[in-house]
């Protein structure tokens, strides 16, 4: 396994024309603009997609896998995210779309649902009631925000509820049980999550909280949707589906948080807003809240910036959906049997998440002194306007560059223009 | 020793800018490298001190000065001073008006809660003068 963080969101540097358009939207202010084109800072990054919807150039882009990657597996399990079903005109039913997605050449379709109705079951009858956690609670599911919270918001690291992901839970069960009904070694099992978001394959590649994802491959929404389109039609032999209410809902911002059918909750949606609230919760003023849903995307999953759908449209579809279908309807018995898959580490995050200091100016507490010293400095000599041309998100950020060293040639134009005025004078 | 300071100006009534000052604060000690638990401690006394001035004074500053030892957060106002020191101190007593509670704050645990985050915390009120609070935070090794 190689151990060399890699990430799903890259720049396509023919495309870029150097514009500030992406530096001013990255919440952690991993974008610079070095000569003339987007440069991502690789430890900064959480790969939550900002840069990507932003980009009036598609320069900002994704790396997911592809269907070659197949060819790897003897039997191919395609993991759909919820997502999907709100990508269609609302008369094609989700089996069409199960169906569909097989035929483009997988061997099994395992819905999602499976995960995300263990998760919310664990959390509402399990987690908010065990002792000793810290409140509020707040949801694992958003890779980008658990990424967030390791940069900017460390001290909230116990507060993450440690349960896996919903496909993670899928593909865990699913691979698990095809390996004993096919009687196929677990090697040969390949899993492929259809993924309306970014951070997630990072998160496939280089798991948080867990050793390794049960998960092999993750494909683009974007990238697969014409072979689903072109797949449906033929109504003979559906896969009769078994989603529930919930897990249709789960996707759209505030799902998660209703369908555990607690009133003191917080559903927020869109990475700004989360910061705000997450600002809050470090100050200590949201204690008496049990739950924050937090999600990067505006409008939640469907909002990923791998979707083709418009969220507003998408959601009003997964509506529909979810009316069809019945309420999720667990047993006694299965509560037990999800708490022992949670309490065994089966479906549990077992590793610890480590808080990331990559904003820090130096290691040493007297030399960050220092350099904080100059950084103050050199903001008294800037006109504080925050314009970007100079490639860096704020003036403070260009100050911070000077003094790391990381930014040699580093120029302000508003500086220099006033500079020829008032020798014009 | 090297050591860093900063001063922000805090209105009275400025509900729109309340909470920026420790946002700041906040900011600066993630950016020196300080340990998670004392950044907590800090933007807890800092933002408690902030609100204050901006419910009970009539403005004034918060500082902060940072040395590889400890930090200290200065909140200094121009009046109106408290009249009992010792009664403010408990938990739950305000002066705060009602229309301030409505808003959730004003609890009565500002003070008290700026001193349970500080190792050394002095209040000094003087009626029609001002208020001056200092709390320091000690820096462990290796923080």
């Amino acid at each position: 396994m190689s151990n060399e963080y890699s990430h799903s969101v890259i720049l396509r540097e023919d495309r870029c024309i150097g514009c500030t358009s992406c530096l001013k939207v990255c919440p952690t202010e991993a974008i610079r603009v070095r000569d003339g084109k987007a440069k991502i800072i690789s430890d900064r990054c959480i790969d939550c997609g900002e840069c990507i919807r932003i980009c009036p150039n598609h320069a900002k882009s994704a790396i997911t896998d592809d269907l070659n990657m197949m060819k790897k597996f003897k039997y191919n399990i395609a993991i759909p995210s919820l997502t999907i079903y709100g990508q269609f005109p609302s008369n094609i039913s989700i089996s069409q779309i199960l169906t569909s997605i097989k035929r483009i050449g997988f061997d099994e379709v395992v819905e999602d649902t499976i995960g995300a109705d263990i998760s919310i079951f664990l959390i509402k009858e399990y987690l908010l009631k065990k002792p000793g956690m810290e409140f509020p609670l707040i949801n694992s599911s958003c890779p980008a925000i658990i990424r967030l919270i390791q940069i900017r918001f460390p001290d909230l690291i116990p507060n993450i509820i440690t349960i896996e992901t919903p496909v993670e839970i899928t593909a865990r069960i699913a691979k698990t049980e095809v390996a004993k009904r096919k009687g196929i070694d677990i090697k040969d099992i390949g899993v492929f999550f259809i993924t309306p978001c970014t951070a997630r394959v990072t998160s496939i590649r280089n798991p948080l909280g867990i050793t390794e994802s049960y998960v092999n491959g993750a494909i683009s929404i974007k990238d697969i949707y014409g072979e689903i389109v072109r797949n449906l039609g033929d109504n003979n032999n559906l896969i009769k589906g078994i989603s529930t209410r919930e897990s249709i809902l789960w996707p759209i911002a505030g799902g998660q948080a209703s369908a555990l059918g607690i009133e003191n909750y917080l559903a927020v949606d869109g990475i700004h807003d989360v910061i705000k609230v997450l600002e809050e919760v470090e100050l200590g003023k949201l204690e008496d809240i049990d739950f924050i849903e937090c999600s990067a995307c505006t409008g939640g999953c469907v909002g990923g910036p791998l979707v083709i759908q418009n969220s507003f449209i998408a959601k009003n579809r997964l509506m529909k959906h979810a009316k069809k279908v019945d309420i999720s309807k667990y047993t006694k018995e299965d509560l037990d049997r999800f708490i022992k898959m949670y309490e065994d580490g089966f479906i549990r995050l077992t590793e610890k998440i480590e808080p990331k200091s990559v904003m820090r100016l130096d290691k040493d507490l007297s030399k960050s002194i220092h350099k904080m010293e100059l950084v103050t400095e050199i903001l008294k000599n800037l006109p504080g306007l925050d314009c970007g041309i100079c490639g860096s998100p704020t003036c403070r950020a260009f100050a911070e560059d000077i003094v790391k060293g990381e930014n040699k040639k580093a120029v302000c134009m508003i500086k220099t223009m006033n500079g020829f005025k008032s020798k014009n004078l | 020793m090297g050591n860093i300071s900063y001063n922000f100006p805090i209105e009275k009534d400025d509900f729109e800018r309340a909470g920026e000052a420790s946002s700041k604060i906040k900011k600066i000690l993630r950016q020196l490298g300080m340990d998670s638990s004392i950044i907590r401690r800090v933007a807890i006394g800092a933002y408690e001190a902030e609100m204050n001035l901006v419910i009970h004074s009539l403005g004034g500053t918060i500082g902060i000065t940072i040395d590889p030892e400890s930090i200290i957060i200065t909140a200094e106002d121009t009046g109106p001073g408290i009249e009992n020191v010792q009664l403010a101190m408990k938990e739950g007593y305000s002066t705060a008006p009602d229309r301030i509670r409505e808003m959730g704050f004003g609890a009565g645990m500002g003070l008290p809660n700026m001193k349970k985050c500080s190792d050394s915390f002095d209040i000094e009120s003087i009626v029609g003068k001002g208020t001056k609070i200092v709390m320091k935070m000690m820096l462990k090794d290796g923080d």
